[in-house]
Order: C-alpha cells, then structure tokens, then sequence
C-alpha cells in the first residue's frame, strides 16, 4: 500500500529532513504524564496493517497501563490528519502515532507546530527531535518464511503475488528467493505484481494462474489475505504477509511475516516516557531483533527438522549473526550487488530493483 | 496447464462484470439518462451480494439481493435526476462517491470484510468441456451460462418490444414520447431501476462468485471502464459484450504471461487495458462518422412545462 513505500526519493527526503535533526544533543522530554493517541489509515479490523497496529494498541495498554486513544479510516491527505491530530493534542495527548508512509509530510509540520509533542509514524519517511518514523525489516521474516515455503513445496516450483516494483516488495522477493535456497538449492520464485495494494480480484487471477503453471507455494507481499485462500481452495500452500493467515486459510499457511509493533513501541514509548528521548536522522527501520516483525511458522507441510531449521535461523537474525543481505550477491544478470564480507547498505536496500538468479519475474 | 487454454478458460469471469455493468448502463441510457454510478452501484451490489450470503448461506438469494439493493440504492439517483433535475453527470458522480463511504462503512461495522464464501460450483456439460484449447469455457458457474440469454432478452426488449421502442423513444426525444402519451418519467424511472439491478449483480459476480469475499472498493475502477465500454459500443448492447470480451481477454492474459516467465516490460504489461481502451476509441471514432447512436436526449432532463 501507499503508506507502507518508502521509495528511494522518499529516503533522499529523509536526508534533507535529517541535517534538522542531526545535532540535537539534548534529547525530548515529555512534560506531563505520558497520553498516547494513534491514528489509523484504515479500519481496525482490515485484516491485515491496521489490524496489525490496533493488536499492538491492545497489548500496549496493558503493558505500559494506560488507555489509548485512536481514530480509524484518517486518509493520507493534510486536511484530514490536521483536525484528527489536533482534537487528539486538545483532548490532552502529548504522544501521536501514525500509521501511515502519506503521513510524513504532515507529521513534520505538525511535530515544529507542536515541539512539546511526540509523534511516531509506521512507515514514514520524515524525522526530526520530536518526531521518529519506523518501518520493519520485512525482508528478514520473509526470508524465513522463503526457507518455509521450500520446505513445504514438493516440486520447488514457488510463485509469489507481489504488490507494485517497489524497493520495499523486491527486497522481500529477493529475501524469500535467498531463503528458499537455503532448503532447495533448487528452488525458483515466480512473481506476478497486480499494480495494486488491495485488489482481491487480481489477486486471485495472479494466485490462480501461478499455480496452474504448477507453483505449488504461494508467497505474497499484497494486503489481502486472497493469495492464501486460493491456495488453500487448489490444496496447495501458501506464506502469509502483516499477520498470521492461519485466521483465513489454516490449511494452506504455512508460515505468515508478522508485524510485532508492540515490541517497539513498548520500549521506545518507555524510553520517551523516561525523557531525554533521541530520535534518528534517518529514522528506526527495525530488525527482527528490535521487534519490527516476526514469523508465525509453522503450518503444515513442515517437518520438525526443518522447523527447527527455520527457528534456528530465526534466533541468528534475532542475535544479529545472520544478515539477510550479506555477500557475496549477484544479480540474475550477473551484476556483483555485495562482495563476499559486505552488507548491502539501506539506501541501496530501498532503491532494490534487481532479482537474483532463481527469481522469475516481468522487466 | 498450457498457458492458452488456461487463459481462455480465465476470460468469462473477467468479461462477465463488465458486460453485466455495460447492459444495465445501455438500458439506463437508452432512457435519455446519463448513468456515471456504476462503480458505486456495482460496490453496494458486492457487499449486499456478500452479506447476504454470510447471513442466509444461499447463493441464489445472495444475488438477487445485491440487484434488489443497487436498485434501491439508485432511487437516490433516480430522485435527483428525475424529480429534482439535477445534473446528471453530477449526480452520478456523488452517487460513486456516497456508495464508497457507505459500503466501507458497512462492511466493517457488520463485519463482512474478510470473509471467504465458497461460491457456486462449475457446470461442464458433457463433452464440451473436454475440447482441447476451448474446454476452460465451458467448466463456469451457471450465471456465466444464463448471460448470452440475458444479453438475448434484453436485446429483444430494447429493439424489438413496443415497450422496448418507447424505452427508446423516451431516450430519443421525450416531447414526441409524451405528446402520445408514453410517461416518461414513469420509462426513465423503470430503467434506472431494471439497469442498477444489472449492475448490482455485475458486482455481486465480482464478489460472490469471482473473488469469494468483500473488501472496501474491490470493484477498483472495473465500473468506470463499463462506462467507457458503453460508449466505444455505441449504446449497443451486442458490441458492448464484445467489449467485454476483449477487456475479459486482456485482463484473464495479464497474470499468465507473468506466471508463465515470460518477459515483457512490467510496466507496459499494467498499462495494456487502457492502452486498448485508447485504440479502440479510436479506431471507432475514425470508423463511421456521423452514424452516432448516442440516444438523442441523453443527459438532458425533461421538463413537460418547456414542450414546444
């Protein structure tokens, strides 16, 4: 979706906005008792993104024992998140969370209207003292939901129903390819993008026609959970994306990337609600460690020792010993992308439009 | 599967909204009344479709109640075209847009969102469905079976009925319709009515049948190409349903090159719809001109007062 892209120009935003902030020494202290307030792009139970964050607000509650506030369906348009915001600031909030990457604009003007209040945006791409955006590392569960997928397929055969040829959708295309190998040297990955975030229909053409040309797992990086009951309907597997599919296709999900926001959030509003908070230049972009996202593995179709294999992997990423992009990496066409001891960088990592070998995709 | 005949088999059930949506926008037409909701009327058709059926678990009801519903829905249309004359194209753009709100809004507050139904079974008669190559089209859903037949009827209504020839009368030149008597705000009424039915269930098939569940605006933009269908076919619902076909073709390929790893440039695969959409217009518009079937009247409210 719109909101979830954060597209190389908005990381070329991102620097501009950053010199702002990047010699603040002292941190942001809130005055007053922490009040927290999100505001959401979409409805709270869409079943997947906003779903996501209001499973966070609930945990966040009880964690942190405050009530929060929010506000449902605020689109990404300066003349809807303006009265939303303010009338949250009125009624007393001094923390906003947004949910959206067509926020960032408006959270910057908001956050030097209002210094004295913290706001956060998910998937944002603006930054200054008192405000942070943050967006997961997705090509880290995806990764492990590409060894799942191998694991649970029988002819290697993978398909996956992307999005738009975003940096964001083919870092997870890539990720999932580099996974599936790890199981099924192998292993190939053939991507239909719809050009849409959100359209079943297409979704379910791309799923229908991946697997009558015999993929027999499906992967997605799309915002409904269609690719997986189609899947489900063929008798065929598929990997969730935002939350945990089983809810919609128990049969067919064999491994879902998760959003856990609350892991952030929790300690980042801890940290703010202590005081001296700092932000970052470039904003949060969160490893699985940090509580970006995490895996629901495993569905059927996995085994106990390839379980255990993808767990394994999990705890690497989670320690840091495993770095998804680490080289050597070459593209399909043969392209050195990482020297064997280098880490592909985050600019180059949003700017992603190449495919390593294995992965089956349009030009 | 091979790769074309897994395509043909695709393309009723891509062509099958737009031609449902495109003949309930002629016979709304055909009336004199210009008809922009359809993309409004075909969102409350597919919740309506869905909800009824997550409700009552029946199929048949889940779709006449999405043509009951985008009928009722069009009343409010009918009322400010007909009774308060406002403009139409107007008032068939706000009609989009409250149908936007109001099926979102529903479908979350009842829950619908998300919720797979299982649809209706294939009927393959015998033997057909085992040719080569062309057997996908006959493994469908009955509603793909009964539209040639609708598309008859209707067919034989518009241009062969006395009511049929009033309906157009009505849309040609309403003086001359009232001056013999033929009421025609009671024709344009009915139209709008019989014409949202169809629309409805072009978005009921989408949701109920095609997709199996609802999402806020799934219908993403399918109702406005019905409009446009409606005008490169010339208000003639034989042509329309070509249309469709065509749009089913290229909509039902589009997912099986990509699938089949053929390698075309991505983003010229996305924008192929509109680029055809584009030559088709053309290629009409250049054809014959002056033989436009543009119903006479269409767009213009009528007012008795202003008889001449």
């Amino acid at each position: 979706m719109k909101k979830m892209i954060l597209s190389a120009v908005a990381l070329l935003a991102g620097f501009a906005v950053s010199f702002t902030a990047a010699h603040a020494e002292e941190g942001f202290t809130l005055k007053g008792p922490m009040k927290i307030a999100m505001l959401y792009i979409s409805p709270r139970n869409d079943g997947g993104w906003t779903q996501a964050f209001d499973e966070a607000r609930l945990k966040l509650e009880k964690e942190l024992g405050t009530k929060i506030q929010y506000v449902e369906n605020v689109p990404e348009t300066a003349s809807a998140i303006r009265p939303a915001a303010k009338r949250l600031i009125q009624r007393g909030a001094n923390v906003i969370i947004g949910t959206a990457f067509g926020y960032s604009d408006t959270f910057k003007e908001l956050s030097e209207e209002y210094p004295e209040i913290a706001f956060l945006n998910a998937s944002g791409t603006t930054n200054g003292p008192n405000l942070l955006s943050f967006y997961g590392r997705t090509y880290e569960s995806q990764y492990l939901c590409g060894m799942a997928a191998a694991a649970a397929s029988d002819t290697g055969k993978l398909g996956f129903v992307a999005a738009n040829p975003f940096g964001v959708v083919n870092w997870t295309i890539n990720a999932y390819e580099l996974g599936a190998k790890t199981m099924n040297p192998d292993a190939t990955l053939t991507v239909v993008y719809t050009g849409a975030w959100n359209d079943p229909t297409k979704e379910r053409a791309a799923t229908q026609a991946l697997i009558d040309q015999g993929a027999d797992v499906i992967g997605q990086h799309v915002d409904t959970p269609t690719p997986q009951i189609v899947a489900q309907e063929n008798g065929v597997k598929g990997t969730g994306h935002h939350r945990d599919f089983r809810e919609f296709a128990p049969q067919a999900t064999v491994c879902s990337s998760v959003w856990v926001w609350d892991r952030f959030l929790a300690s980042e509003l801890k940290k703010l609600a202590a005081g001296n908070w700092i932000t970052k230049p470039y904003g949060a972009l969160l490893s699985m460690g940090e509580g970006g996202t995490d895996i629901a593995c495993c569905g059927p179709g996995v085994d106990d020792a390839e379980k255990a294999k993808i767990m394994a992997a999990r705890e690497q990423i989670m320690n840091g010993s495993l770095q998804v992009y680490a080289g050597p990496i070459t593209d399909r066409d043969g392209t050195v992308r990482a020297k064997a001891g280098e880490v592909i960088g985050d600019g180059d990592l949003w700017s992603m439009d190449w495919f390593i070998d294995g992965v089956i995709t349009q030009q | 599967m091979d790769i074309i005949s897994s395509w043909i088999g695709n393309i009723p059930e891509f062509a099958l909204p737009f031609a449902l949506a495109a003949l309930g926008l002629i016979i709304i037409e055909r009336s004199g009344v210009l008809a922009l909701g359809a993309e409004g009327l075909m969102l409350m058709g597919a919740l309506a479709g869905i909800g009824t059926y997550l409700v009552s678990g029946n199929n048949a009801i889940a779709l006449f109640s999405a043509m009951f519903f985008a009928a009722l829905v069009s009343l409010l249309f009918a009322f400010m075209v007909l009774v308060l004359r406002i403009n139409q194209v107007i008032s068939g753009l706000v009609l989009v847009f409250f149908c936007q709100g109001l099926s979102a809004l529903l479908g979350t507050l009842l829950d619908w969102t998300n919720h797979p139904v299982p649809g209706l079974p294939d009927i393959s008669p015998w033997l057909l469905a085992d040719l080569p190559l062309i057997g996908g089209l006959f493994r469908q859903n009955i509603v793909v079976y009964l539209t040639p037949l609708v598309f008859l009827l209707s067919g034989w209504f518009l241009f062969r009925s006395v009511p049929g020839l009033r309906l157009r009368a009505v849309g040609e030149n309403p003086q001359a319709a009232d001056s013999v008597g033929i009421p025609v705000i009671g024709y344009r009424l009915l139209a709008i009515l019989a014409g949202s039915a169809l629309i409805g269930l072009a978005g009921a098939y989408i949701s109920v049948l095609s997709t199996k569940m609802w999402i806020a605006n799934m219908i993403g933009g399918r109702g406005w190409i019905a409009v446009a269908l409606v005008i490169f076919a010339r208000w003639s619902p034989w042509k329309a349903l070509a249309g469709a076909v065509l749009f089913g073709c290229i909509e039902a390929l589009i997912p099986q090159l990509a699938a089949s790893g053929i390698r075309l440039p991505q983003y010229f695969v996305f924008m192929t719809p509109y680029a055809v959409t584009l030559a088709v217009m053309i290629w009409v518009a250049a054809g014959k001109s002056g033989t436009s079937s543009q119903p006479g009247a269409l767009g213009l409210p009528y007012v008795r007062e202003e008889r001449t």
